[in-house]
């Protein structure tokens, strides 16, 4: 009885980042002072359909590794499971559409790109922002 | 060879101070491919992926019909500016696996609407044209042959230009092309020269509409064993005119399409219909196919239901000669690809990255041809018989 409370409480550890719906936030470098995005704009953005703000600024898009905060964010801001987010952009990059958003090893490097990249868009955890990164819009 | 290692050497050096940089890499690579089988239950009959082919699959599984390896990479060069190469492994026409180079351009934003593109793309007659070896994104294992294979050439050598724009709640895309096409095809080669082309896109929520016209000049230069003695015989007998409706550098050909898709949640529909308009070498013919899918889970069971019609053959010329009547007929049927089928299939989405795909056809070759079924002999084309049933199983996947 004691090991199988043990034991539950062990699963409930590994699972619970997976459960726990963690603030998603979209964020760029503070050197983007002027930057503003609306959640249209970002499922845009997200979705290879635009590149740009909506003043016309041209930007740069980042992933997280695959993971479950990049299948909640997607899923939050497009409405799309993993395999059909997989499909969609698939689709637009094998066909010469778009750029995929550049992928990150880690939430470090992730961190690092933010800080120092200009025009760089991201999203994150909100726990995860690093001071130098600015929240652009909140994924409730 | 010690140059060659030298140089890789830097090359990977290179590589791993770009993957450590604090910035994104401006270099990206990625890759697709799809292991894939086909069988039918006919050894008299060999199932193709396209009309073109010199081999396909038989009574026994084959892999050579679907299985397709593709290696992509792009280079942002600056803001505006991304070149693009992509090179693809598979059974081509004429037999050989030597890689062929299936995107290879340079892509300017000169607005945020309007993308201008130069070098090779794809032949966007029809509405899955640019996701053509790239199973993983379709639902079926393969796009229905009876619209596809109207058009065997799949890439362009050009220019194009690509508007979008959001209208209310529809995202509209205009795209128009130029360029030319050439191929080396089963008994022959085909070109497709002073190609133009428009394509408009009409998307809104889950639904797409699609129509695209295009117009070229068409050569289509037959060179197998049936032909030339064909050819011999007519300039023989005095039916020289003939000739040059059936092989030359002359033709004039247009593509015309529609198409609909309704994608939202549990359900998938696709609708699309194409003719191919040309004034000689080929027949003049049009396709159409439904797909509908639903979604359940990681599964997602479809049915197609897919026919081709020819609306006028190669050649309607007669000499009065029964034998030679009797060829030209013949030369006819084997370039009529009209057949119905109906089939049936399942995608199970395994992995992040990986789909396994089964679909079970039944294919009824003709009238008056064989379809995309390859027979083992010529006469076989005059007399299409009943049904074929191919099963085919397929693994695709994205890296």
């Amino acid at each position: 009885m004691h090991s199988a409370r043990t034991l539950l409480l062990l699963f409930s550890g590994l699972f619970a980042p997976a459960f726990s719906h963690a603030e998603l936030v979209l964020v760029a470098s503070v050197r983007n002072p002027a930057m503003e995005l609306s959640h249209e704009r970002a499922e845009n953005l997200y979705l290879g359909s635009t590149t740009t703000l909506a003043d016309g600024t041209p930007v740069k898009l980042m992933d997280l590794p695959n993971g479950a905060s990049r299948d909640d964010f997607y899923l939050k801001l497009t409405g799309k499971n993993p395999a059909q987010i997989r499909a969609y952009w698939s689709r637009l990059v094998f066909t010469g559409r778009a750029l995929p958003p550049r992928e990150a090893n880690s939430i470090a490097e992730a961190r690092q790109w933010l800080i120092d990249t200009p025009n760089l868009v991201g999203y994150m955890e909100r726990t995860d922002v690093p001071p130098g990164a600015r929240i652009l819009l909140r994924l409730p | 060879m010690k140059r060659l290692n030298t140089l890789l050497l830097s090359l990977a050096a290179l590589i791993a101070q770009v993957a450590q940089a604090d910035t994104p890499s401006p270099l990206s690579l990625s890759g697709f491919g799809t292991l894939g089988a086909a069988r039918t239950d006919n050894a008299n009959r060999a199932f193709r992926s396209n009309s073109v082919s010199d081999s396909g699959a038989g009574a026994a599984f084959d892999l050579s019909v679907d299985s397709v390896l593709g290696v992509q990479g792009s280079l942002q060069l600056c803001n505006r500016l991304d070149l693009t190469v992509q090179s693809v492994v598979r059974k081509s026409p004429t037999g050989s696996y030597d890689p062929r180079i299936t995107w290879a351009f340079a892509s300017y934003q000169a607005t945020p609407e309007l993308l201008l593109r130069i070098g090779r793309t794809r032949l966007p007659f029809f509405m899955y044209s640019d996701s053509l070896n790239l199973n993983y994104a379709n639902p079926w294992i393969r796009p229905p042959v009876e619209v596809y294979s109207l058009n065997p050439l799949s890439d362009i050598d050009g220019a194009d230009a690509l508007y979008r724009r959001q209208f209310a709640d529809t995202d509209v895309e205009l795209h128009a092309y130029t360029g030319s096409s050439a191929m080396n095809i089963r008994g022959g080669s085909a070109n497709l020269d002073k190609i133009r082309g428009l394509k408009a896109s009409f998307s809104r929520r889950g639904l797409t509409a699609q129509i695209s016209y295009a117009r070229a000049d068409m050569s289509l230069r037959w060179s197998d064993a049936y032909f030339l003695s064909l050819r011999q015989a007519l300039i023989a007998t005095g039916h020289d005119a003939i000739v040059p409706e059936l092989s030359g550098t002359d033709g004039k050909t247009s593509f015309m399409s529609a198409a609909l898709q309704y994608d939202q949640d549990r359900l998938l529909l696709i609708a699309e219909i194409a003719r191919r308009n040309v004034d000689r070498y080929i027949d003049t013919a049009l396709g159409w196919y439904v797909t509908a899918g639903y979604r359940t889970g990681a599964f997602m069971p479809y049915l197609t239901l897919a026919r081709q019609r020819e609306v006028s053959p190669v050649s309607t010329a007669a000499t009065g000669v029964a034998v030679l009547d009797d060829g030209l007929a013949a030369f006819n049927a084997g370039r009529n690809k009209a057949q119905r089928s109906i089939g049936a299939g399942l995608r199970w989405d395994a992995g992040r990255n990986v789909a396994v795909k089964a679909q079970f056809e039944r294919i009824q070759p003709g009238p008056g041809g064989l379809g995309i079924l390859l027979p083992n002999q010529l006469t076989d084309y005059l007399k299409p018989d009943g049904p074929t049933y191919v099963l085919s199983l397929a693994v695709d996947f994205v890296f």
